[in-house]
């Protein structure tokens, strides 16, 4: 009967708020009980290096491209050594959403989040990060990998001299 | 019409159209790398695989090289088609290096587009890559050969359509290489368009280099600034600066491609010196006060010496509502003293070529598609330079063509050159027109019955004149000459080589208007006390710059609205900056009177990199925008009337009052543009003889070179590396008389200037002639083109020292 | 002493009484409301100011009072001053005719422990808290924005829907207690309390106050998630503390309403009056804050629905029924 449901329906939830309200709460009670965020945890952005200590960013915007808040922006450059690299590459934490995007569009691992959530500041150009914050001495997540030696164009080792090439061709060679 | 049907759709097609355009026409588009519009196919990609069900040919074929013929049955999308060009795409992808990261194609990159879209993710080859060393290839173009996939469009651009030599396919098998034979910059003024063409990284634009990706520009139509022909190009800008212009196509004018002045003159937006906020007196000011003192001092003027104190001066490069505007100030002040070059004999050359094109305008797709073209004083690589790619075109689909000027013009193709000095360029028009010899003789009437035989046989003749050379007189019988050659079934074409992107539309409004000359012996006499000078510089411009110096010092009041850091800026009390061509929307009349609208790209302002000084932009909220003050010249001409207007406005307003810009209201951008209607203006009347000088003296000859010359170029610093040094260029015959070797210093006396420069010694200009390039920035900056010859005087350094 | 000084005299320190009280309870009926509501999600509610968040009412006092106080630039100022006032002082007066404890006697003298016994302690009850709906009314009217407004209208029609349907489960109390004086109303109850005599009267009058009241689950006057705040949304600062405030002592008011009408008053074994009666009002107090918890809001015509086609007729149907068996047990 309809009636009958609808008595039902109104009053058991009574019940369950009541019994609930006797239950102790789930909460955490942040500042005095801590807890350590998982290690892949997504939280304040770090730029990483290779495993020779070169910067791993190489500038090439797919970060900046992929961040839907826009909280991104840098300038590419190259350096003297052929290398690309950012010449400022700023993150706005005051902006981010740590969606991790970012971290994912990185082509050459350079840009990685760590569990370090708790940094925030009450003014909010202090948020502003620019390179000089995000860069660290350390490979992250993978520490092996270095982008350069696989991107066949000749920066960190000589022109076809990464392990799976061909040293470069003798073009003016008319042997078959 | 071969009809045929494609993905059980039919299509009818123009005989010769390949499958792939037919496709095309369809809406299905079938991944390509190798074939290009301008190109033509070569089957070298193997991408545009479809297969032929039915008809005279049958299986898998490469689309673009079957002829659409009557019965065909296509399919793009039959499954061992689809896989045949994954397979393609993963052996294109075999050598590849990998480097997207790091490549300035990514993100414009056709091989990344048609790799997603073949759906190739899974790298499966196991075994080493190819590697190739680079090439230095210049100060334009970056090379990096790893990436290239062998479609051969560089080449096929480089050398064919564009006629450079110094670019090719070297190798054998495995070892294609698309390079010079060593090291060196690039010959051709056409280099860019590799980048352009590139469906890789091969070729990227070394200014560009890194800066900025493709989805970060902002991009829109526009029209380069950089000459005449109103070539239509797509610049791009990041951080408040322009980074780069590649080529837009407009099937009429440039087709797809652009030269490289157009192509790396965008610096002038960012030179360092450029008016960023409004002067009174040297002193920063906003525009409300600017504008207030502007009127404020002309009321003054005018109240004390009557309207026709006050005179304007526009110019070519501003747009037409800018002209335009300025015309209407003059109305609104009073004065009749309104003129829109600086430079008197080319104005009135272009207003001859403006009153009397007409029915001959010819555009530069009726240059390409000539069987028969006379160039007379034009040297299209140094005044116009996609000028001589359309000839180019013209010539390798059989066209003869004839050029007839004392410079020693070398276009990229096979032409035949008749060196005459430049006071007889009148007499040929003349004799061609009359079909009479009498006043030449040996090889010379020999050349030029050949030509008139030639220009009367062919079925689409053109006749194209330079504006400098020809002055208003020969432009006059360039003219005459096209309507003489012009039958009932077949007309002859005419085209002006003007200097100015909006020449022919200043030409226009100037109609029977006073000239430059008029308006600086004005202001010597003082009847003209105060000048509003709209992006014009007559201390470099002027057919006189040192009269056009002497009457701007007596000047009460010069107004300038200005976008480049030119000399009259200098003598300027009042300075309003103006956006330039890629900052603010505008129209462009080109030198077959082409409409064309050019939109704004981006905003003004000090690009960030300046105001970063190359580090992070400064931590600081603002909000003003820095240097972002200049506005559009008609929106400062409007707000001295008093008036804020919007450009559509203005455009209707124009429309309505002049019938010639009838078509400006339905403008659109990235449209072929649209001729200005033939008002049937009188020719004006044409002035002065040339200097002719007498047996064994030398008459100096100003003009063009391709990067030293172009106003707008001149201030853009990417086009630094390739500015040309000042040299003087004699015949040998000439040389010899006087004694001077290839290289060797002379000492030019003139009624400019006297200066040392070094000879350069050839047979195929014109005796009697000393042609003298304009480079801007350099000794030989006083010495202006454009204005006929003039006696000089040249004696070795040597002796003189 | 004159007499009529110490009439004066006591009158003021029962007002100065119920109004600390009254002040007092609703602040921390805020603070009881947000904690028992945390611990039903299985929250701690507010916990850091103060022990266990006592102090919290106070911080909430400071920040309100402390608040920008913004008006609206097309506001009509006057009224939308007046209205939050209106709200705040229809429901403190209305405590003025609650009787909370049998007279005691003070220095040989008998005080009534209400402020004014009127002896149409109903009636006046009524009258105020059709009064109450002027507070939502001008309110969201005066704002000038749509929200309040649609706020306002909503506050207005159903108040004014479900005042019938609880004036009209009041006359069988009034039947049965034979007076309009709500210290009569209690003293009927000392046998049997109203609610189990007349079950059906208590349940419509328990609905049509939560209903007055604007409390979850009829709070479309200030439904969050389609009007903003509703009638308040452009109030801030006291302005906005006054409605606030105005809703719990409502609370209260409407809390001792129910204990007065049908939970017999001050009446109970062991306990002085007092302590009942404020158990018995903290109680039905603590009944409105669980039913927040449980219920989810209505829709609007489901509100309607129910108010004019099922309590009314239902209680028009007790007034007869009542009336009936009154006659019948007389006769």
């Amino acid at each position: 009967m309809n009636l009958w449901r609808d008595i039902k329906g109104t009053v058991q939830p009574f019940w369950v708020t009541l019994r609930n309200m006797l239950r102790r709460p789930v909460t955490v009670r942040y500042p005095e009980q801590k807890r350590t965020p998982p290690p892949r945890y997504r939280a304040r952005i770090v730029l990483t290096r290779d495993p020779d200590g070169g910067e791993r960013c190489v500038a090439c915007y797919l970060c900046s491209a992929a961040c839907p808040v826009d909280c991104i922006s840098m300038q590419a450059a190259e350096a003297p050594d052929g290398r690309r690299h950012a010449a400022w590459f700023r993150i706005n934490f005051a902006r981010c959403i740590y969606c991790g995007l970012c971290a994912e569009a990185c082509p050459t691992l350079a840009i990685q989040m760590t569990p370090d959530f708790a940094f925030c500041k009450d003014e909010p150009l202090r948020l502003v990060y620019e390179k000089e914050d995000l860069l660290i001495n350390d490979g992250g997540k993978d520490r092996e990998y270095n982008f350069y030696r696989h991107a066949g164009i000749g920066v960190v080792n000589p022109r076809g001299g990464n392990d799976d090439e061909y040293g470069p061709v003798d073009v003016k060679s008319n042997l078959p | 019409m071969p009809k045929l049907t494609i993905d059980n759709q039919s299509v009818e097609v123009p005989d010769g159209t390949n499958v792939l355009e037919a496709a095309k026409r369809l809406g299905i588009v079938i991944p390509h790398f190798c074939y290009h519009e301008a190109l033509g196919a070569v089957g070298a990609c193997r991408l545009c695989a479809m297969k032929f069900e039915d008809g005279p040919v049958k299986g898998i074929q490469m689309a673009c090289m079957v002829t659409a013929q009557e019965g065909m049955v296509v399919s793009t999308l039959d499954a061992a088609t689809v896989e045949f060009r994954a397979h393609v795409i993963e052996w294109l992808m075999m050598n590849h290096p990998h480097d997207c990261p790091v490549c300035d194609e990514g993100g414009e990159c056709q091989l990344q587009d048609m790799t997603v879209a073949g759906g190739h993710t899974l790298r499966r080859y196991r075994g080493l890559k190819r590697t190739y060393p680079n090439q230095q290839l210049g100060p334009f173009i970056e090379h990096e050969m790893n990436r290239c996939i062998q479609c051969y469009r560089c080449a096929r651009t480089y050398q064919d359509y564009c006629g450079g030599e110094d670019f090719g396919v070297l190798g054998t098998n495995q070892r294609v290489y698309f390079g010079r034979f060593r090291d060196g910059r690039l010959e051709s003024p056409f280099s860019g368009n590799l980048v352009d063409v590139c469906p890789t990284g091969v070729f990227t634009d070394k200014a560009f280099r890194f800066k900025s990706r493709y989805w970060d520009l902002e991009e829109a139509p526009s029209v380069c600034p950089h000459c005449g022909l109103g070539c239509a190009t797509i610049p791009g800008g990041r951080y408040r600066e322009l980074q780069r212009v590649r080529a837009g196509s407009n099937r009429q004018t440039n087709g797809f491609f652009i030269c490289d002045r157009g192509r790396f003159g965008y610096g002038h937006a960012a030179h360092a010196a450029r008016p960023r906020v409004p002067l009174v007196d040297g002193q920063e000011v906003d525009w409300t006060q600017a504008l207030a003192a502007a009127r404020a001092r002309l009321d003054k003027i005018i109240a004390a010496h009557g309207p026709r104190s006050v005179a304007l001066l526009g110019s070519s490069r501003a747009g037409l509502e800018a002209n335009a505007q300025l015309r209407s100030l003059a109305r609104l002040l009073g004065t009749d003293r309104v003129v829109f070059a600086a430079h008197a004999p080319r104005d009135w050359t272009a207003r001859t070529l403006a009153a009397g094109l007409g029915a001959q305008a010819s555009s530069l797709d009726d240059v390409r598609r000539s069987d028969c073209l006379l160039l007379i004083g034009a040297d299209p690589l140094a005044e116009a330079p996609l000028l001589a790619l359309a000839v180019r075109q013209a010539v390798r689909g059989g066209a003869r063509a004839a050029i007839i000027d004392p410079r020693p013009v070398a276009l990229p193709c096979a032409t035949a050159h008749l060196p005459l000095a430049p006071w007889r360029l009148g007499q040929a028009l003349a004799a061609l027109g009359d079909n009479d010899w009498s006043r030449f003789e040996g090889q010379e009437a020999v050349f030029l019955e050949g030509v008139h035989e030639a220009l009367a046989g062919a079925r689409h003749p053109i006749v194209i004149g330079g504006a400098d050379l020809l002055g208003p007189a020969g432009m006059r019988q360039l003219l005459e000459l096209a309507r003489r050659l012009s039958r009932e079934d077949r007309p002859c074409g005419a085209m002006g080589v003007l200097s100015g992107p909006n020449s022919y539309g200043a030409a226009l409004l100037a109609g029977d208007g006073p000239d430059f000359e008029e308006l600086s012996n004005a202001m010597i006499t003082g009847e003209v006390r105060a000048l509003i000078c709209l992006e014009s510089d007559p201390l470099t411009q002027a057919a006189d710059p040192a009269h056009a110096g002497l009457a701007l010092a007596r000047l009460d009041l010069l107004v300038a609205l200005d976008s480049l850091p030119t000399k009259t800026l200098g003598h300027a009390q009042i300075i309003l900056p103006t956006t330039v061509t890629a900052e603010g929307a505008g129209c462009f009349v080109n030198n077959e009177g082409r409409m064309q609208t050019f939109m704004r790209v981006l905003a003004p302002g000090l690009p960030l990199r300046e105001t970063g000084g190359g580090g992070h932009p400064p931590r600081l909220f603002m909000a003003d925008t820095p240097g972002a003050a200049p506005r559009p010249a008609w929106e400062i001409l409007a707000g001295l009337q008093g008036r804020a207007a919007s450009l559509a406005e203005l455009r209707d307003a124009l429309a309505r009052e002049d019938v010639r810009f009838a078509g400006l209201t339905a403008l659109a951008a990235e449209s072929e543009g649209q001729r200005v209607a033939d008002a049937g203006l009188a020719l004006p009347a044409t002035r002065v003889e040339d200097y002719v000088p007498r047996d064994g003296e030398l008459a100096l000859l100003v003009c063009e070179a391709l990067f030293g010359s172009e106003e707008t170029a001149f201030y853009s610093a990417p086009l630094d590396p390739v500015r040309p040094e000042p040299r003087l260029i004699l015949h040998e015959r000439d040389a010899g008389r006087l004694g001077v070797t290839p290289g060797e210093q002379v000492r030019l006396h003139s009624a400019v200037e006297e200066v040392v420069l070094p000879v350069e010694i050839r047979a195929d200009s014109a005796p009697g002639v000393a042609i003298l390039p304009r480079v801007r920035g350099s000794l030989v900056e006083a010495f202006v083109p454009g204005v006929g010859p003039q006696p000089c005087r040249i004696n070795r350094e040597v002796d003189h020292a | 002493m004159p007499e009529w000084l110490i009439t004066l005299t006591l009158i003021l320190v029962k007002l100065g009484l119920v109004f600390f009280v009254l002040l007092t309870g609703a602040a921390y009926l805020v603070l009881a409301e947000r904690k028992l509501l945390g611990r039903m999600q299985l929250r701690y509610g507010p916990n850091r100011v103060g022990p266990f968040g006592l102090l919290q009412p106070l911080a909430d006092a400071v920040k309100l009072l402390t608040k920008e106080d913004f008006i609206p630039a097309q506001a009509d100022k006057f009224v939308f001053f007046v209205a939050p006032g209106l709200a705040a002082v229809t429901a403190l007066l209305a405590f003025a005719v609650v009787p909370f404890s049998p007279p005691i006697t003070l220095f040989g003298r008998e005080v009534p422990m209400v402020v004014c016994d009127l002896n149409i302690g109903v009636l006046y009850f009524l009258g105020l808290s059709s009064l109450a709906v002027y507070g939502v009314a001008l309110g969201g009217w005066a704002s000038n924005s749509k929200y309040a407004l649609l706020g306002g209208i909503r506050g207005l029609s159903q108040l004014i829907s479900y005042e019938l349907a609880m004036g009209l489960s009041l006359v069988p109390v009034v039947l049965m207690a034979r007076s309009f004086s709500l210290t009569d109303i209690v003293l009927a109850q000392q046998s049997v309390p109203f609610a189990l005599l007349n079950p059906l009267a208590f349940l419509i009058f328990l609905v049509s106050v939560a209903a007055e009241s604007k409390r979850i689950p009829f709070d479309l006057p200030e439904a969050e998630n389609e009007l903003v705040a509703g009638f308040h949304t452009e109030y801030s600062g006291m302005r906005f503390g006054l409605f606030f405030v105005g809703e719990y002592i409502n609370m209260m008011i409407l809390g001792a309403m129910i204990t007065v009408f049908f939970l017999g008053g001050w009446l109970g074994p062991w306990l002085p009056p007092i302590v009942w009666f404020l158990l018995k009002v903290l109680a039905v107090a603590f009944f409105f804050i669980w039913v927040r918890g449980t219920l989810p809001r209505l829709r609007y015509d489901q509100l309607m629905h129910f108010g004019w086609k099922v309590l009314i007729p239902l209680s028009l149907l007790n007034v007869v029924v009542t009336g009936a068996v009154l006659l019948w047990r007389q006769g």
